[in-house]
């Protein structure tokens, strides 16, 4: 039998590759502000990290979540004080601290099992107050809203410091995470999470286990966004409640809706586009404004941000991961039949 | 020996008796076919073998397992699979995805982890979903997302996703629903094969009377939850009772 997967077009995996941990460098030699840029990719990579989570369990299983900054807190305060507090080493941190919130994603996975829609979101956004709560009052380890310094990250013997250092650190776990995401997505279990979202019955039929295919998806996804939370804490050095707003719940889901929900190349898309959008682009705009009416602009950001994702609801369901799908099918098409549908 | 027992089942919709007392089994490797006007009762049947309602009265056993026992995604592992009325298949996965869905059951953690690290259980997966594929003759189409696909592909895809468990029983709702004559007919030479070369048992709910009559064993003629007729299909075509309430007027040899 032939092997579809041969003619797989992967050549460019390892140049992508190179090009991620020859990119500081590029930056270096074309850019002064490249300790910036340094620094909103590295933020942008740890949302990969989370987003690729938040897809397998909103976009893949459907179950939407408006907690994940929650998430991204638990994690991070967790390996915070096991590190600082405890003793703990980092790298013993890095595997318990997103274990413990993949347990957490588990209990909040229970209302899943009897609600969905908004109500879920609805219900997972109480979770994040819940959590911003809890924090505030466990100042004795947390020292409530004032904030936490964190430790940098110690891994074999060697202090990760510099933004260049936490720039590779946080990137080889970003390859980790698309890895191992596309090989949860493209199993029976990615399988399984996008029937549960289309069609609980034919799921059902099919033997699929609907409430521990749930828990398996909040359980995931806690992972990922531990792990997302441990990194965000020891390279960002200061971690509060500030961090965790409600607000980066809501921008998380729109990261994933504009890269293109249910594909984990979408997730990364979706990131690193809203990111750089969020630290590149927002600040021009609001200069702009302020030169041009002298006034503070208000929340421009939030307007930017509401209009994209209408924008791409309306005309782009399929996200940045579909519009290049289509522009590859187009080209691979192109002389012949340009018109095909896309599917 | 029977393989399927319904023994005495009523289910109850509030007020509404959806199955009043209904018996009969299908044997090994028969192809049975339900059949009744709209709401009498043939989809509850199904959902209650398949576990999706659960019958105030009565009992279902398979080969001599009790299936009301269970729940419902466990139904596929006593070797009872089916397809939907309404196609139930999901958009923006693969055609091929799709099918393999319903290979979930052949597939278990440990699987999933060499998934992970090699390329070859990605192959056997695979292999599942095309041979089946290539049996119902829509091998061209793996690679297809199901978005946008044609009716009659769907409904195919449908029959593949509950083939490729390898059951023992198939339900089929209403398989030749909005097909042309030309599908019609494939999908009884399919129906045909599926009994003959795969040796499944096949319990068919359909309205298109010629399909129904040119391949079914036996028929069963319900009417609002009740059995109105039950035998071979020259008894039940002649039985005043059904062409008075169903067929409306004797059908044609
Ligand atoms: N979940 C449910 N809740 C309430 N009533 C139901 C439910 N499922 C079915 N019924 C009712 O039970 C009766 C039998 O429905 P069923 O779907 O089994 O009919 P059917 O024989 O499959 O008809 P059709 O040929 O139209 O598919 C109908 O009156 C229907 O309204
Ligand atoms: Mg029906």
């Amino acid at each position: 039998m032939k092997d579809r997967y041969d003619h797989e077009n992967i050549y460019w995996i390892p140049i992508l590759i190179i090009f991620v941990f020859l990119l500081p460098l590029i930056l270096k030699g074309i850019s002064f502000s490249y300790k910036y840029y340094l620094f909103v990719l590295n933020l942008a990579g740890i949302y990969i990290i989370l987003n690729v989570g938040l897809d397998l369990l909103s976009g893949f299983t459907g179950l939407v979540s408006l907690g994940h900054a929650a998430f991204l807190a638990v994690g991070a305060y967790t390996s915070a004080i096991m590190v600082d507090q405890l003793g703990v080493p980092f790298s013993l941190s890095l595997i318990l601290s997103p274990v413990i919130v993949g347990l957490f994603g588990f209990i909040i996975g229970f209302p899943a099992l009897r609600i969905s829609g908004m109500y879920l979101g609805l219900t997972t956004m109480g979770f994040g107050f819940i959590v911003k709560r809890i924090i505030i009052s466990f100042r004795d380890w947390t020292q409530g809203s004032a904030g936490l310094e964190v430790s940098s990250p110690v891994l074999f013997g060697y202090t990760i410091k510099s933004d260049l250092d936490n720039y590779y650190l946080i990137y080889t776990f970003v390859i980790v995470a698309i890895i191992i995401g596309r090989r949860i997505a493209t199993s029976k279990i990615g399988r399984s999470f996008m029937a549960i979202r289309d069609s609980e019955q034919a799921a059902e039929a099919s033997g699929i286990n609907l409430s521990q295919y749930k828990m398996l998806a909040f359980f995931i996804s806690g992972l990922f966004a531990g792990f997302a939370g441990v990194l965000f804490a020891h390279t960002s050095s200061f971690i509060s409640t500030d961090h965790f707003d409600i607000l980066l719940s809501i921008y998380f889901i729109i990261m994933v809706l504009v890269g293109g929900a249910s594909s984990i190349y979408g997730a990364v898309l979706g990131s690193l586009f809203i990111v750089l959008l969020d630290n590149l682009f927002v600040p021009l705009i609001e200069d702009q404004i302020q030169l041009l009416f002298n006034t503070q602009a208000g929340d421009i950001q939030s307007l930017i941000f509401g209009l994209i994702m209408f924008l791409f609801i309306i005309f782009q369901p399929m996200g940045l991961y579909g519009m290049w799908l289509k522009m590859r099918i187009y080209w691979k098409l192109f002389p012949f039949n340009p018109r095909q549908r896309f599917t | 020996m029977p393989d399927l027992i319904i023994d005495n089942l009523t289910m109850r919709f509030s007020g509404l008796v959806a199955l009043d007392e209904v018996s009969f089994s299908v044997k090994n490797n028969e192809i049975f076919s339900l059949i009744g006007p709209n709401g009498s009762g043939k989809t509850t049947l199904f959902n209650c073998i398949n576990g999706f309602n659960k019958p105030q009265n009565g009992k279902i056993y398979f080969n001599g397992d009790n299936l009301l026992g269970k729940k419902a995604h466990r139904i596929i592992h006593s070797g009872i699979s089916r397809t939907f009325q309404n196609v139930q298949n999901i958009p923006f996965m693969t055609i091929l995805d799709n099918i393999l869905l319903g290979a979930n059951s052949r597939i278990d953690a440990l699987d999933t982890l060499k998934r992970c690290v090699s390329r070859d259980q990605r192959k056997t997966e695979e292999s599942m979903a095309l041979e089946i594929m290539d049996f119902l003759g829509m091998a061209n189409y793996e690679q297809k997302f199901m978005m946008g696909q044609p009716f009659a592909i769907q409904k195919l895809a449908e029959i593949a996703r509950a083939l490729v468990s390898k059951p023992k029983l198939i339900l089929l709702d209403e398989p030749a629903a909005g097909m042309n004559d030309q599908e019609t007919r494939e999908i009884a030479n399919i129906i045909r094969d599926i009994r003959d070369e795969l040796g499944v048992t096949v319990l068919l709910v359909e309205h298109d009377m010629n399909l129904v009559m040119s391949i079914s064993d036996r028929i069963c003629v319900l009417e609002s939850g009740k059995i109105l007729a039950l035998g071979k299909p020259n008894v039940v075509k002649d039985d005043p009772k059904v062409i008075e309430s169903y067929l409306g007027e004797p059908l044609d040899a």
